[in-house]
């Protein structure tokens, strides 16, 4: 039986509905490619409950968290928070996470909803043989989690909420406490749609108990509903990550994936000193990776999905796609591929086998595919 | 199940394609109403060739939702002799008109007698209705 968020009451009336990682969750409102708009030309809200919500806590958390992540965690101050990654020894990626600080010795690890149950074990199991106290808590089910993202976001957010401090002036990646409608909540200014926007967590919101989450996600709508504020399902969620360059937790990065290959490294803080997966991902950086994470622009026709052939100019097969779709922004189809590194440059063009209909051109560009003077979170304001 | 446009006269398939025998005898096809509510937001059709030969349920065409691309399946077998071009620039006539400007492909069929033999194994409006009522009656 697939678990429900917090926010299921107001879904199960106005969503079509999917399953994802174990939960019931809104696939689309009233469809993909106007909510999608709604988050590049004002503002858009999803109910991400369903990510998972790891408290590590104690005198212990930061160690455990420098050596379990790659990214800088010990130059975290309190009150930011920072994307990071989680290696094996071979360099292979077990999850991309964001870790919030949210004291010194208190950290709130975002997690994708799919790998929760071994990002818990992998976490227990390396702070056994650890010095210092840490203990490691699941607050999935207790917290609710709302992603705000557009343009009109902070617009939005500020009409029906106080925070210590002003939403206005959080820079990327910086949180507050805060009440929203009344309810309180920690308020972090981030997200996965290449927009502005904020990500709301609600203590004490389970889904037995849901009035704080609702009463928050009901003034939200209220509150954008003449900037044209759409409910938005995981439908756009993902089209408009894959509209950022964004990677997908499965899809695009894996155990069989380095943050190399992936182009992640600036999440990996090689210099810091010992951390998992640090001696192979050195090693990738020093004698280059085998294939490279690019990014690709249909420029004909066509719909690439995951596992479609990539093909040279010659019809070599180089590689496949890892995630596509439609672009609604760009009304074309867009995708990543991992392919070996001369051909991942911008510019150069390949081909997409359209599951046996046609081939049609695709050209490797930089993330991310909008232009980013009209679109995304650094357009210039007009 | 008055939420579905469910034409009389047309054949249907399990997959969700109609069928319309014109009177040279030649079929005519499509996805049905309930196909494109359910696909949604449609952004890309890939049509078969002009001369190719299909048999019954062959997929011979496919149509892209943002989310998904799903396969077209053949109502009838026979060789394609038309295919609705003007879906290339505007697939959204799929949603807007199913059963008319959103048509996909036309098939003539080797014989009459092979064509009554196939729409034999299709549903009649009634028979689809009904099978689309109990689809919707199964969702959560």
């Amino acid at each position: 039986m697939a678990e429900r968020t917090q926010l299921w009451l107001f879904h199960a009336k106005r969503a079509r509905i999917t399953e994802f990682a174990g939960y019931q969750m809104p696939l689309w409102y009233e469809g993909i490619i106007s909510e999608h708009m709604a988050v590049r030309e004002a503002v858009g809200v999803f109910d991400v409950s369903h990510m998972g919500r790891l408290l590590v806590e104690g005198p212990g958390a930061e160690g455990l968290l420098d050596i379990t992540t790659t990214n800088d965690v010990i130059g975290l101050e309190p009150g930011r928070s920072q994307y990071s990654l989680m290696c094996n020894q071979d360099g292979g990626i077990v999850d991309d996470v964001v870790v919030l600080r949210l004291a010194e010795e208190r950290f709130l690890l975002v997690v994708n909803a799919a790998n929760r149950a071994k990002d818990l074990a992998w976490l227990r199991g390396h702070a056994k043989g650890l010095g210092g106290q840490v203990s490691i808590a699941d607050l999935t089910g207790q917290v609710a989690m709302i992603a705000v993202q557009g343009p009109r976001a902070l617009d939005v957010l500020t009409a029906v909420s106080k925070a210590e401090r002003p939403l206005r002036s959080l820079r990327w990646h910086e949180f507050t406490e805060g009440q929203v409608a009344g309810v309180s909540a920690l308020i972090a200014r981030m997200g996965y749609t290449g927009e502005d926007g904020f990500e709301l967590y609600i203590w004490g919101a389970t889904p037995g108990e849901p009035e704080r989450a609702l009463r928050a996600w009901e003034a939200i709508l209220e509150a954008g509903r003449e900037l044209g504020i759409k409910p938005c399902g995981l439908g756009a969620r993902d089209t408009l990550r894959l509209e950022a360059g964004y990677c997908l937790y499965g899809p695009d990065i894996n155990e069989q994936t380095t943050p190399v290959e992936a182009r992640l490294d600036f999440a990996v803080k090689i210099e810091k000193g010992q951390f998992i997966g640090r001696e192979a991902i050195r090693r990738q950086m020093l004698k280059g990776p085998r294939r490279l994470r690019a990014c690709l622009k249909l420029l004909e026709r066509g719909v690439p999905r995951q596992g479609y052939k990539v093909l040279d100019e010659a019809g070599r097969e180089v590689g496949h796609i890892t995630s596509g779709t439609f672009s609604p922004l760009l009304r074309r189809g867009i995708a990543m591929a991992y392919l070996p590194p001369e051909l991942a440059r911008p510019g150069l063009e390949v081909l997409v086998d359209l599951r046996g209909h046609r081939r049609a051109r695709a050209e490797v560009v930089e993330p991310p595919f909008y232009d980013t003077s009209k679109y995304g979170r650094r357009r210039r304001a007009s | 199940m008055a939420r579905y446009e469910v034409p009389d006269g047309l054949y249907y398939t399990r997959e969700h394609e109609w069928a319309k025998v014109l009177e040279d005898g030649t079929v005519l096809m499509g996805i049905t109403d309930y196909a494109q509510e359910k696909l949604h937001d449609v952004v890309n059709v890939e049509l078969p060739e002009v001369g190719a030969r299909v048999r019954q349920m062959e997929a011979f065409a496919s149509v892209d939702s943002v989310k998904a691309t799903s396969e077209v399946y053949a109502p009838v077998s026979g060789e394609v002799i038309e295919v609705n071009e003007e879906l290339l620039a505007r697939p959204e006539l799929l949603n807007q008109d199913p059963y008319g400007r959103g048509w996909i492909a036309r098939i003539r069929p080797a014989s009459s007698e092979e064509l009554h033999g196939e729409l034999e194994a299709l549903m009649t409006a009634d028979e689809y209705a009904r099978y689309i009522e109990e689809l919707e009656g199964k969702r959560v």
